[in-house]
């Protein structure tokens, strides 16, 4: 039993790590930007299925990759300049329908462009599975962590570190007092979304030898990364980190031990539960315009 | 005003449905419910000022609320359709103590998530069928007549005209002038005396009944449900509906539903001459297209053309 729920626990870690990523981003647009983006999933699906596709059709796994991430980055600059730039002097319930029409729309491209089939990524590496106290964890799981740990290594770096993410901080805390030194928010919401999606789609290739890729897989990794950013707050990048590792493990012991179909549930019982008890999330500060 | 144009505009699909074919008589039901569920989620979006991302949980539950009684328990579908109501509004109203204590983006959220745990449900609970849904769903009877398309269209649009007529009132009273206080500023609302938490809930409340009674409808003149009639992007369509109509307004919800079911039809026999390849829900690119368009380009909706352009 014990052994089991272990097994549970890293399956849970595994998944944690993918939430992780995709909650980073909503993290990132929101900082910057005050806006949910109901679109940060299909930056996954992006990623995932570029890769999948120009892996299939014979390119290296790596190469593809990269292909990949710039793929999704570009889109994000995309969704960010046509969609909402032109809109950014509405109020906020029309940005919110706005984000909402861009992750129907890039699902509806995902489905125009590779039709319905999953298609699949060959793992980044060979090897054996990684014997964890008895439980088991796929070598494509290490890439994971991996990713995840350099991912928010370099946020970290980039945030405390350098100039411009000192400049973001500033804007963040203050926009009209950044402004007046110069600081340019709307160039840094334009890279807010790009840094977004091509994280996103780092975490869509990433996943895809796991999961395989679909055209819809990015309603599903785009709602447990709210998730897991609302859970550890969404203006916290560390909160980020937490709330996915949170999320993927409640999420799999739950699938475990009551039925595979309720994984989701139970991730958005979690959500409304921290909505309404602790809004600021694990590691949020007081939620800013309530 | 409003009662004059519905009878009218209801003795008008009373006679287009004898001349129409069968399967454009069922488009016109497809309208008419959909426009139901848009005059609701208007009242609590456009009116309130609130957000939801879940009306097709609403939706949803109405639609098994009548078709689990019809089928196991032999109820008559127009009980049904009043149970369905019923358990759609008790739903509303235990989920706003959650919900709308969440404003704008997590209230969002929060209407998005609880929208698909209750499709989860839907997909879990055996007893009303599981992932499979209901089948053979009885239909309406009125007396020894049984519903054919035609009743069904006409019913869905005499639900029309009487929620549409219901819902000028209530805008037109001082609960609705209180509720456009509300979406102009809550604290400003309060100040003023409004007693903002309980209009929000009971707009909640009621634009769930507007959706019970439209999925109640949906299941005996389809004769078939299943989770996924009830999906996240059928949400979406209804926030579609919407916005096209005019978010606040009334007729707007009909002429919104009318374009956006017209829409698909149009999109299902065009897209695939084009790119043959397209096949499954393809649609939803051109709905998430439209929808940025329009919010960008006409935010208030093709209503707000051509009413005198109030509050």
């Amino acid at each position: 039993m014990i052994a089991q729920l272990w097994q549970y626990v890293l399956a849970g870690v595994a998944a944690g790590a993918i939430y992780a990523l995709i909650a980073a981003g909503f993290v990132l647009i929101y900082q910057v930007t005050g806006l949910i983006n109901f679109a940060q999933g299909e930056f996954a699906m992006i990623g995932a299925m570029t890769a999948s596709a120009l892996a299939t059709g014979g390119m290296p796994v790596l190469e593809a990759a990269g292909i990949a991430v710039l793929a999704a980055a570009v889109t994000g600059a995309l969704c960010y300049v046509l969609a909402i730039r032109p809109a950014r002097a509405s109020t906020g319930v029309t940005l919110i329908f706005i984000t909402l029409g861009l992750d129907v729309a890039l699902r509806g491209l995902g489905l125009l462009v590779w039709g319905t089939n999953p298609l699949s990524l060959p793992a980044f590496s060979g090897g054996a599975s990684v014997n964890i106290f008895g439980g088991v964890l796929s070598p494509q799981s290490i890439w994971v962590l991996v990713t995840d740990l350099l991912v928010f290594a370099a946020l970290y770096v980039f945030f405390r570190h350098t100039h411009a993410g000192t400049a973001v901080r500033a804007a963040v805390a203050n926009p009209p007092i950044a402004s007046t030194f110069g600081i340019p928010l709307r160039t840094f919401a334009f890279w807010s979304f790009v840094a977004a999606a091509a994280i996103g789609g780092l975490g869509g290739v990433v996943v895809a030898p796991i999961t395989s890729a679909t055209y819809d897989m990015g309603l599903t990794l785009g709602l447990a990364g709210f998730v897991a950013a609302v859970l550890g707050g969404l203006d916290s990048l560390p909160g980020a980190l937490v709330g996915g590792f949170v999320l993927g493990i409640v999420e799999k012991l739950a699938g475990g031990l009551i039925s595979t179909g309720w994984e989701q549930g139970v991730g958005f019982l979690i959500l409304v539960l921290v909505l309404v008890l602790r809004p600021q999330g694990l590691l949020g500060r007081a939620v800013r315009r309530a | 005003m409003y009662g004059r144009f519905g009878l009218v505009l209801l003795a008008l699909v009373a006679m287009l449905v004898w001349f129409l074919p069968s399967y454009y008589t069922g488009l016109l039901t497809q309208i008419g419910l959909y426009a139901l569920v848009t005059i609701g989620l208007n009242l609590f979006m456009g009116y309130a000022g609130q957000v939801s991302l879940g009306q097709a949980a609403f939706v949803g539950i109405g639609a098994y609320t009548s078709a689990a009684l019809a089928v196991k328990g032999h109820v008559t579908p127009w009980l049904g359709l009043i149970a369905g109501a019923l358990v759609a509004a008790l739903v509303a109203y235990v989920l706003s103590f959650i919900a709308l204590r969440l404003r704008e983006n997590l209230l969002a959220l929060a209407t998005l998530a609880l929208g698909i745990v209750i499709n989860v449900v839907f997909n879990e609970w055996e007893y009303i069928g599981g992932s499979s849904g209901f089948k053979d769903i009885p239909g309406f009877t009125l007396g020894a007549f049984a519903f054919d398309q035609r009743a069904y269209a006409i019913l869905a649009w005499a639900l029309v005209v009487l929620g549409i007529w219901f819902a000028g009132n209530i805008v037109r009273s001082s609960f609705g002038r209180a509720l456009v206080a509300i979406s102009a500023g809550e604290l400003g609302a309060q100040t003023l005396g409004v007693d903002s938490e309980r209009l929000k809930r009971q707009t909640f409340v009621l634009s769930a009944v507007y959706a019970g009674v439209a999925g109640a409808v949906y299941a005996s003149s389809f004769s078939y449900i299943d989770p996924s009639s009830f999906s996240f992007l059928l949400s979406v369509q209804f926030v579609l509906m919407s916005v096209i109509g005019g978010i606040r307004s009334l007729w707007g919800a009909v002429i919104g539903a009318g374009v956006v079911v017209a829409l698909g039809q149009v999109l299902q026999n065009v897209v695939p001459l084009v790119l043959p390849s397209a096949r499954g829900d393809f649609q939803q690119f051109f709905l998430g297209v439209i929808l940025i368009a329009m919010l960008i380009l006409l935010p208030r909706g093709i209503a707000s053309r051509f009413s005198e352009a109030r509050t």
